[in-house]
């Protein structure tokens, strides 16, 4: 590995060279690249086998234990090693993986589900209901990276059927079922996240933390026998990432619309729709602090000010600006989930956001920066400090809104701070998931009365939520999470009280090595790492 | 008519002149930069160098030129406030030295102490533990850097202690203060000079170190370091021109003071007068 790294670093010596322009020995040595492509590509065909490579942070911290984190964490995706009850299908429609039935009770605090019976986990031991309940209890108790409270307990009520008994009805609960991966009761410890044993379609061959995961299909695997034997992950970031495929030593580079213009010989352009959304919090009361911590925000707190603010940000210039074109407009954190609510789409009108900041009594000053009681209309947009798209993005937010005669203060926060910094000022933040959960985690109040990351707080709103959890069926539900969006009378979209601000989904980008067929993908959530080889079983060599 | 005589004194003395103009000049244009070094246009990103833009933009379209200038701008005020204050440590640990034994050895052992752990290493531990930004770099740069000069400091304070002059002004019944002040202080401000201005190179190259890894100033803030490390994205896609620029002034800025300092050093050597 000590060497592909000097490789790498030689090839961006190479490239500085070819940069410099040397017209005929480029053309040299770009022939002998093709050459050395076709070959990469000849051999992994025949081993069907993929090098792909992730960002170094969808590395798994705890290792692939699904307890924490695992397919089920901040980033979901399908945990491939283990199975789950249920899968989500590229429509995002919910499939039986384990479960061969599930049932609600009419109250809605008992899930029954009768699993396969058989399938065994690779080292030969059967998979049971007692798994399932062990693997639950252990979430419960031990997840820090997912919310369990609602799982009373799980109960293998026979070899092959588990009663899921919650303290709340949640409606959701069947994703929960499609994104938690089960363990093995008889196997299960401490160092289960580095020798993971599951009943998935791959099993983990070899992880040197730090460089790289080989996954190798589980040949006793129940479902259909994957397309592709062997994958290999390599965790660097996007500049090494680009130069190991321009090396011909990737199949699959993540990569960035900055460096969609260097696309590698040999390698297409292969892009991913998302709901990973980037989009800015802005808080809704008034300034205060509370136990030492300042919340709010006197600018942000009049609606007329928000949504002159949406109104104002012209998506479209915004994406052709800050990702090239690869992304499109976003206007609430689920766009294009079942439980979307279409009416939140706000058309850019600056002529509008003018008259609405005038309403609102904020009239241009002298420096073309609007005033009211000889306070500035001013606010600060932080950003992360590593992520050059957020940072364009406050850029990018920052002239625009001076257009409207808003000024935009940009400053850094590193987690460590942004959060504590985000109550009383606007952050640049991603989401995007395949669970309404995420709309709760917004939007809801907590126990304080304001919702979690930004303050907020609207009764109906709440209500609505609360209504769509307790519901017992999924697709009523669904248009509960819409009215929570927008009742025709309030909600949390343009003409409701717009505490977030949504601006583009991201697209994901890879270059992908010629003759690859990556299989068609369901919409990815936040984060450019695992989302991708969801359905590796199904790509294949042409 | 005699012509001037270029010596050794005179040559230092026009070279520190043309130096610290150009300090002024850095600082002065750095200020008159320092919006513009914050606004991005993206109709001009990823410019090389051209007529409009001097030394090119980067991602966001921000001239770097004006980056530059205000990067060495924010180096300068910084390297030479934390030299300074280090320096002014290094002064004060050093006379305390030479006040008793027992002064002496805690003296001594926070030098060794210091320096035995590697500066830069030092530098991230502390700034984390302030909470990182100006603050860190300032009180970083500031709590590593003296042990050297001490040292320096202490040594010279030592061996001034044995001169027959220092007893005599003991006998006649001056306390270790006014030996201190009075007779100590002036002999030791050539080498507290040098040492304060060969402290500088250390103190800027080692706040845009650790800016340059992410522990010092805030990245929305134009200083050198940060414009390196957001460079790193962008070379592969050939845009030399974010690093060479910003990288070779802040070499050249350092080797100018590093030679100021030699020669200051030579300056006040009072063997090398008629040179």
């Amino acid at each position: 590995m000590k060497k592909k790294r000097y490789h790498i670093l030689l090839t961006i010596c190479l490239m500085a060279g070819m940069a410099a322009g040397c017209g005929k020995t480029s053309q040299e040595s770009k022939n002998g690249a093709e050459t050395l492509q076709e070959t990469e590509k000849s051999s992994r065909a025949k081993e069907a086998s993929v090098i792909v490579t992730m960002p170094t942070s969808s590395e798994p911290e705890a290792g692939f234990d699904p307890v924490y984190g695992w397919g089920a964490g901040e980033h979901v995706h399908e945990p491939l090693i283990q199975s789950t009850l249920l899968r989500t299908n590229e429509k995002l429609e919910l499939e039986q993986d384990l479960a061969t039935d599930y049932q609600v009770s009419e109250d809605g605090l008992c899930w029954t589900v009768t699993i396969r019976e058989d399938v065994s986990f690779t080292d030969g031991e059967p998979l049971t209901a007692a798994d399932v309940a062990f693997t639950y209890n252990t979430c419960r108790d031990n997840s820090s990276v997912n919310d369990f409270t609602m799982l009373k307990e799980a109960e293998a009520t026979g070899d092959y059927e588990v009663k899921f008994h919650l303290n709340r009805a949640y409606s959701i609960w069947p994703y929960t079922m499609a994104n938690v991966g089960i363990v093995p009761e008889h196997a299960y410890d401490e160092s289960y996240g580095t020798n993971p044993i599951g009943s998935g379609r791959y099993m983990l061959k070899q992880w040197d933390k730090g460089q790289q995961v080989i996954l190798e299909t589980n040949p006793d695997y129940y479902g259909t026998k994957p397309g592709i034997d062997r994958v290999t992950v390599l965790f660097l970031t996007e500049e090494t990432a680009l130069a190991a495929a321009m090396a011909g030593e990737v199949d699959v580079a993540h990569t960035a619309a900055v460096y969609t213009q260097q696309q590698p010989k040999g390698f297409h352009l292969f892009e991913a729709d998302t709901v990973d959304n980037r989009g800015i919090n802005l808080p809704a009361i008034p300034a205060e602090e509370r136990d030492g911590l300042r919340y709010g925000n006197d600018f942000l707190c009049d609606v007329r000010v928000r949504r002159a603010i949406n109104l104002g940000i012209d998506r479209e210039l915004l994406i052709e600006h800050t990702l090239q074109g690869y992304g499109t407009p976003a206007y609430s954190v689920c766009d294009g989930l079942p439980w979307y609510e279409e009416q939140g789409e706000t058309a850019y009108d600056a002529a509008k956001a003018q008259k609405l900041l005038t309403e609102a009594g904020w009239l241009p000053g002298e420096d073309g920066i609007r005033e009211k009681d000889g306070v500035k209309a001013a606010f600060t947009v932080l950003f992360h400090p590593e992520d050059s798209l957020r940072q364009a993005l406050a850029e990018e937010i920052k002239n625009q809104l001076l257009e409207l005669g808003i000024s935009v203060t940009t400053e850094a926060a590193g987690w460590d701070v942004a959060y504590d910094k985000a109550q009383s000022q606007a952050l640049v933040w991603g989401w995007g998931a395949h669970t309404p959960m995420e709309l709760y985690n917004l939007y809801h109040s907590m126990e304080d009365g304001l919702a979690e990351y930004s303050p907020y707080h609207n009764e109906t709103v709440d209500d609505y939520m609360d209504q769509a959890l307790a519901s017992n069926d999924m697709e009523e539900s669904y248009e509960l999470w819409k009215k929570a969006q927008w009742d025709k009378r309030t909600g949390i979209t343009q003409e409701g009280d717009i505490p977030w601000i949504w601006l583009c989904n991201v697209k994901h980008l890879y270059f992908v090595r010629d003759g690859l067929a990556i299989a068609e993908q369901k919409i990815h959530p936040h984060g450019h790492g695992w989302s991708l080889i969801n359905n590796i079983d199904a790509w294949s060599w042409e | 008519m005699r012509k001037p005589s270029w010596n050794q004194r005179a040559k230092t003395l026009w070279a520190a002149a043309g130096i610290l103009l150009f300090f002024l000049l850095v600082v002065i244009g750095g200020s008159f930069c320092a919006k513009r070094a914050l606004v991005s246009d993206f109709s001009a990103v990823n410019c090389p160098p051209g007529r409009a833009h001097l030394f090119g933009t980067d991602w966001l379209g921000r001239d770097m030129f004006s980056r530059t200038l205000r990067g060495l701008s924010i180096s300068v005020l910084l390297g030479i406030g934390t030299a300074a204050a280090s320096a002014g440590i290094a002064l004060i640990l050093g006379i305390l030295a030479a006040m008793s034994k027992r002064l002496d050895a805690i003296v001594s052992y926070l030098i060794d102490l210091v320096m035995g752990i590697p500066h830069i290493l030092l530098l991230v531990l502390i700034s984390l533990a302030v909470g990182r930004g100006l603050k860190g770099v300032v009180i970083g740069v500031m709590v590593t850097h003296w042990p050297s000069l001490a040292r320096v400091i202490r040594g010279e304070i030592l061996q001034l202690k044995e001169q027959p002059y220092i007893a005599a002004a003991k006998k006649l019944g001056k306390g270790p203060w006014g030996i201190a002040v009075c007779h100590m202080l002036p002999n030791v401000l050539p080498q507290f000079l040098t040492g304060m201005i060969l402290l500088f190179p250390h103190a800027v190259l080692h706040e845009s170190s650790i800016t340059f890894l992410g522990f010092g100033l805030s990245a929305e803030q134009p200083a050198i370091g940060i414009i390196l490390s957001e460079s790193m994205k962008y070379l592969i896609l050939g845009n030399w021109w974010l690093a060479v620029f910003p990288g070779a002034f802040l070499v050249i800025l350092v080797l100018m003071f590093q030679y100021l300092g030699e020669s200051l050093q030579r300056f006040f050597d009072p063997a090398g007068f008629h040179r």
